[in-house]
Formats: structure tokens, sequence, C-alpha cells
């Protein structure tokens, strides 16, 4: 342990904690642009100069660590003149092109001007030109005028993603980033460059010129392309997701999120189905859940066989809901597995199973057994099912074995079909109600790893849509049967009430603030 | 109600009126003045010279008004040397608009050194209060309202949508430089 005193705040930290991380802990800014907690730390950009008493020069505080008894100071009149040159030769060359650079809002070059420099350019001679809009890479573009050459892109491709597309082409005020000959910054978590570019250098292909960053409500959510479960903020504008983008969590994602996962903000949009269909008519909810409801009991007194495509894309809130569901409405223990494909795991943080809420889908439905999609064709095709409940419209099935669903659904007497999305499926279905996205609703997930984690309401849910869990609870209470919920913490507290072995693996939502970015 | 009775207190006001002589009880003579008058005022207000009349109203719209220099008027969209749109959709005049009136649609643009422009540029200005702080907000001279012109009836509602091209009609070279002097 190291003790030192910073701006007059006394705090004891590790050995080897840089002078810039035992500030923040102590409650003290420093401003900083090429460090970044999450890289290796090459001091380039000289934002984060402090005074270190018996010094003789001012110390990168990103790069020097604690050492006891050591006194810093991150405000003195030093340090002031100091930062102020680092921003005037920052902008020397800079473009300032504000109104028409993404960045604007939340750019750290904007920020530390106004906190740490507010002074007039002296600048009389003419700018240095580089490239503007440059492909660096399919989903990336780069400024080479915004860049202030802090590296963190390139320290990025060689430490996280280890595939080193990126380097400093040219020397002095010509410098620039470039790729490789022959590379392209083309990796499966390429677009992570743009959320660690302190100003405006890189930016998103999808999100370049959409809207302002300014105008963005933000809401904590979770990334629902595979079962890694990454965390994201959810950017959302006039009830429109725009964009994800990471949000730290040291046990799931850390700083990143794959570049597929980022793009799946569109699949929240996309052919949305808007109103309940019986046999192709639309119909209002109080209607189709009468209807569903009479053809539900019907077929239950009849003793008929009902067969229930549980979706591992459902929240675990919804999923206990879909298990009262089959025991008290249903009484049938014909469950079949939904949900997406597996995909290819890559190592890193994409998973191979492309549903986030597998383990949590099990921790809900405990010691149930469910039957594989496949089992449920075979038994269509031999006329074993007379009623089909699907919640979601994604098969974990490949193409061939989905059109021969497709043509197997004729045998079934009657098709209830829960999705969010409009499609062959839905157009097949007598009865399709529609339900919510993640962005629509709040819930949990449980990721690959068992840990469960939350995610809020981002914005209403579209036209008539209504969570998973909501659609049955009205068809239940149609049919004599009340869950007795009143809110979501009333799910919550039971969904994962298994009695033995207590869930370990099922922790609470887990995470902490980084305290330097 | 309360039980007692309030006294009456209304003051009664005798009007004294003065006595009309017997010219003036005809009518005959004040009719005609009271005539005089109103011919006085026809001819006076029917001259030529506008400046000489007494009227206060304007024979709008053969008859323009004139406008304070500073009057908020239509709106116009500024233009670049080359008469293409100033404007880079930064969106700053449509985050400040307090009637939330401007929308605009910002795309990538050919030519790499203007990079961002509005491809959809429209004002409702049925909704717009002519409050002037896009006029403020614009970091590019590319929005103002010293067109002089107000902004004249719709017969539909569509027609108060004004989009781009309209706007950079009535547009014209600005002083600044686009782009800061050191560009
Ligand atoms: S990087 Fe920052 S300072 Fe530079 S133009 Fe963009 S927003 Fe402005
Ligand atoms: S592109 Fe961004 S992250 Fe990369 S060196 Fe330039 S400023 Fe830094
Ligand atoms: S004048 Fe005011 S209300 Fe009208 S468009 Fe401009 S900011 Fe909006
Ligand atoms: S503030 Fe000016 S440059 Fe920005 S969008 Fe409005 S008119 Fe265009
Ligand atoms: S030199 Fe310390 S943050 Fe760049």
């Amino acid at each position: 342990m190291a003790k030192a005193i910073i701006d007059g705040t006394e705090i004891e930290v590790d050995k080897g904690t840089s002078i810039l991380r035992a500030a923040a802990d102590a409650g003290h800014e420093i401003p900083h642009f090429c460090y970044h907690p999450a890289l290796s730390s090459p001091a380039n950009c000289r934002m984060c100069l402090v005074e270190v008493e018996g010094m003789p020069k001012l110390m990168p505080s990103c790069y020097t660590q604690v050492s006891d008894n050591m006194v810093v100071h991150t405000k003195s009149e030093r340090v002031i003149k100091a930062q102020k040159a680092v921003l005037e030769f920052i902008l020397i060359n800079h473009p300032v092109d504000c109104p028409i650079c993404d960045q604007a809002g939340e750019c750290k070059l904007q920020d530390y001007y106004i906190d740490y420099d507010t002074q007039d350019s002296r600048l009389r001679s003419q700018k240095q030109n580089k490239v503007k809009a440059h492909a660096i890479g399919p989903e990336v573009v780069y400024d080479g005028e915004r860049c202030i050459l802090c590296t963190r892109c390139i320290r990025f491709c060689e430490e996280v993603t280890e595939t080193a597309e990126l380097t400093v082409v040219e020397r002095g005020d010509r410098a620039e980033i470039r790729t490789f000959p022959g590379k392209s910054l083309d990796n499966d978590y390429s677009v992570c460059v743009t959320d660690i570019c302190p100003v405006g250098a890189l930016t998103a292909r999808d999100f370049r010129f959409k809207t302002r960053v300014w105008l963005l409500t933000s809401t904590e959510s979770v990334c629902t392309g595979c079962s890694q479960g990454c965390n994201i903020h959810l950017d959302h504008f006039r009830n429109e997701a725009q964009r994800y983008r990471p949000r730290f969590n040291a046990e799931v994602n850390d700083y990143w999120m794959c570049d597929s996962g980022r793009l799946s903000y569109k699949e929240l949009h996309a052919d949305r189905l808007l109103a309940p269909v019986i046999n192709g008519a639309e119909a209002n909810w109080y209607e189709v859940c009468r209807n569903t409801a009479n053809k539900l009991t019907k077929a239950v007194e009849a003793e008929k066989n009902i067969a229930f495509v549980v979706s591992p894309q459902a929240s675990c809130e919804d999923l206990l809901i879909a298990k009262r569901f089959t025991d008290e409405v249903l009484k049938t223990d014909s469950l079949y597995l939904g949900g997406k494909a597996a995909g290819k795991a890559d190592g890193f943080l994409r998973q191979a199973d492309n549903n986030p809420n597998r383990r949590g889908m099990e921790a809900v439905f405990q010691d149930r057994a469910f039957k594989p999609f496949s089992d449920l064709i075979e038994e269509i095709k031999s006329q074993k099912v007379d009623v089909l409940y699907m919640m979601g419209s994604h098969v974990p099935v490949d193409a061939d074995s989905r059109a021969e669903f497709l043509n197997a659904l004729s045998n079934v007497e009657l098709f209830i079909l829960q999705t969010p999305t409009q499609g062959d499926l839905s157009e097949m279905s007598n009865i399709s109600l529609p339900s919510c996205t993640h962005a629509e609703k709040s819930g949990t997930f449980v990721n690959f790893d068992g840990i469960a984690q939350v995610f809020q309401q981002a914005f209403a849910p579209k036209d008539g849509a209504l969570a998973d869990g909501e659609i049955l609870t009205r068809i239940a209470k149609r049919m004599d049967v009340d869950f007795g919920y009143k809110n979501l913490s009333e799910i919550q507290d039971t969904m994962f009430n298994i009695p033995e072995p207590p869930p370990a693996e099922v922790a609470e939502e887990t995470q902490t603030e980084p305290s330097a970015e | 109600m309360s039980a007692k009775k309030t006294e009456n207190t209304v003051v009664v006001r005798k009007v004294v009126r003065r006595k009309m002589n017997f010219a003036e009880r005809t009518y005959i003579p004040e009719f005609a003045k009271g005539l005089a008058v109103t011919m006085r005022q026809f001819f006076k207000n029917s001259q030529p010279n506008v400046e000489k009349r007494d009227t206060f109203t304007r024979m709008y719209p053969e008859e323009k008004t004139v406008y304070p220099d500073r009057y908020r008027g239509h709106h116009r969209l500024m233009l670049r040397d080359d008469g293409q749109v100033r404007c880079v959709a930064c969106m700053c005049c449509s985050t400040v608009c307090p009637a939330n009136c401007i929308h605009i649609t910002a795309a990538e643009h050919d030519d790499i050194s203007i990079e961002k422009y509005p491809s959809v540029f429209v004002i409702d200005e049925l909704r717009c209060i002519m409050c002037g702080l896009c006029v403020d907000a614009c970091p590019c001279d590319a929005i103002r309202m010293d067109s002089g012109e107000h902004i004249q009836p719709f017969g539909e509602r569509g027609e108060a949508f004004l989009n781009r091209d309209l706007l950079m009609s009535k547009g014209s070279l600005s002083m600044a430089v686009q782009g800061g002097e050191n560009g």
C-alpha cells in the first residue's frame, strides 16, 4: 500500500496504482485523452500532467505510479498552464467543425476546452488539411483532421481484438491513423473504436448523421444478440432506438460489444406486427383474448394435444407466466424449445447460443423437460398435435427444416402465435398476438454465465403490442385463472424460487460504474 | 341570507343637460355640419398623396407595410458561393426551437469538403412563434428571418410546411466565412 496526498486529500492505494486512478478514487478528476482503463498507457497526449512535489517537471498522471508520501497537485498554476498549452497545441490543426461532427455533445475535446481552456485561438496561419470521411473499415469512418493521435484505437486493435490493423503513418502535423497496407478495419468488434475515440475522428457508419447525441435518451439495457448479454446503453429518440453503446460491466463485457450485436437494434423496429390478427382480420385485444380463451377452453375440455413452444428469447418474468400458463391453464407438459438457431462463438464475447435467456428459462422452468424443435416438426407431420401455441417467431432449425415445419402447419387445428414481427409464420397462424421487444418492457435475462441482468423499458410499446406475460395473463383471466401478480417485482420475487440447492450462479445484478474512462 | 336587512345605499345622481336652442332642436343645421365633417374626411383620405391622408389603416396588399429593420419575417436559408445550401444540418436550430417546428434530415454530401447537408429541411410556419431563436442558434449563418416579408395566410394546413427549396429561394450569400477564418 502507498499513501499519498492528492490536492489535500489523503488516500491509500495499492502499489502500482497510477496517480490518475488514485485521484479519481479521491474524487479529483484529471483530464485525459490517451489513457483508457482497459488499455495500456503510452502517455502521449500530456493532458493529464500533474505537479508532484520534489519532481522538477510535471508528470503524466496516467503513467506515474503513486509512491509513499507523494504530494500531488492537480490544479496548481503550473498544471493549469500546461493543460491550456496542451489543448492549444491539439487545436492548432483541429478543424473545430463541431456542427458537422457526430461526436459533438459527447466529445472530450469540447468538454475539456470548456472546462480547462476557454481561450480564443491565437492561430493566424492556415490549418493542415488531412483526409476527411475516409472509409477505414466497412463500419467505421475516419476523419484525419479531427484525430488527436491519442492511439487509443491502435491499442484497442492490438490489445483487445489482437488483430492489429491500425498504425500511425507520417510524422508531426501530417501524422494520421491508417490501416496497414492490404488491411481494413473489419474485425468483429471494430465499431468499439468509435466509442473509445475521445473525439469525432472515428464515427460509426451506421450512426453517422442519423441524429444528434444530445437529443438521445439513454436507457440501461442488455444486448439480445447472443447469450453473453453485453450490457448496453440503449439510446433512443422519439420512441425509436438509434444505437446501442456498450455499458461497462467487468464481469460480462468490460467496455466492449460486438458489431453484429450493436447493429441488432434494427430488429426492434423491423416488420412489426401492430395489432392482434384473427384469421387474417385485425381485432382488438378484448375480442382476441375472448376468442383465444374460448378456443383454448374447448381444446382443454376435449383433451386435445396442446403443444407449447417456449422461447429463450423471452425474459424470466414472461417465462414464469408462460410456465404457469402451461401448468394451470393449458395443463400440458409437451413443451418445445424455440428461439434462434445456434451460431458461432468467437472466443471473446460472442457466444454460440444466440438466445439471451436460455439459463433464465432453465432456472424458471426448473426440472421441466423441453423437447427439441425437430420433434415438434415430426409430431405435427404425424398429426399428433392439435393445438400449437408459440412464443416468438424464431425457430431453432435450418432453412430446410423450417420450410418443412411451415408445410406441416396445415395439420394443426389451431395455431396461436405470439410475436413482435410479421412474417410467413404470422400469416399462417390462426391467431397472432403482437408482443413487445425487450426495449419496450422491463425484465431480466440470465446470461450463459448465470449472471442475472435487469434491463429497463426504454420507450412505450409500438401500437398494440403487449409484453408476452401480459398477453398470457389476459388470456388466462378469460379462462378463469388469475395468476395474481400486481406488478413486475412480485414476479421477480418468485421467478427463481428454486427450493434446493439455492441458485448460487443467479446473482443479483452486478455492476460498478467505471471510475475513470 | 342574513336576518338583518341592510339599508339601501344607492345614490341617484341627476344629469343636468344643456338646453338646446331652436336651431339645434330642428336638427337640420347640425345634420349639415356632421355631413360636412364626413365629406371633408372623405376627400382628404382619398387624395392620391398617401402621406397627407389621415388614415391609420392601409390598403394591404396593394400598399406594402414598411417593417422595422429587425422585423422577424419569413424564414430563409442562406446560400454558399455556388448556390448550394449553407446549412450543415447540425440541428442546433431544431434543438433550440421552442415550438418544435423545424424538421431536418441530414445526409452525406458527395463533396467531401461539405460532408453533411440537409436533404430535408422543413419549417412548420403555423407552429412557429417567430421567436428568432433558430437564427441565434445557427453557427453557420445559414438560417435567417430578415426577409422583410411576413408569413402569408395559408389556405391549407399542408401549405404551411415550408420546404428547403422554398426557403432557399429567398436566400442569398452570407458575409460569414464558412468553416471559420482559418479553415
Ligand atoms: S471532435 Fe469534438 S471538437 Fe472536434 S469537431 Fe468534433 S465535436 Fe468538435
Ligand atoms: S482516431 Fe480517435 S482514437 Fe484513434 S488516435 Fe485519433 S483521436 Fe485517438
Ligand atoms: S422562430 Fe422560433 S419558433 Fe420559429 S422556427 Fe425559429 S426557433 Fe422555432
Ligand atoms: S442551426 Fe443553422 S446550420 Fe444548423 S441545422 Fe439549423 S440552419 Fe442548419
Ligand atoms: S498522457 Fe496521460 S492521458 Fe494522455
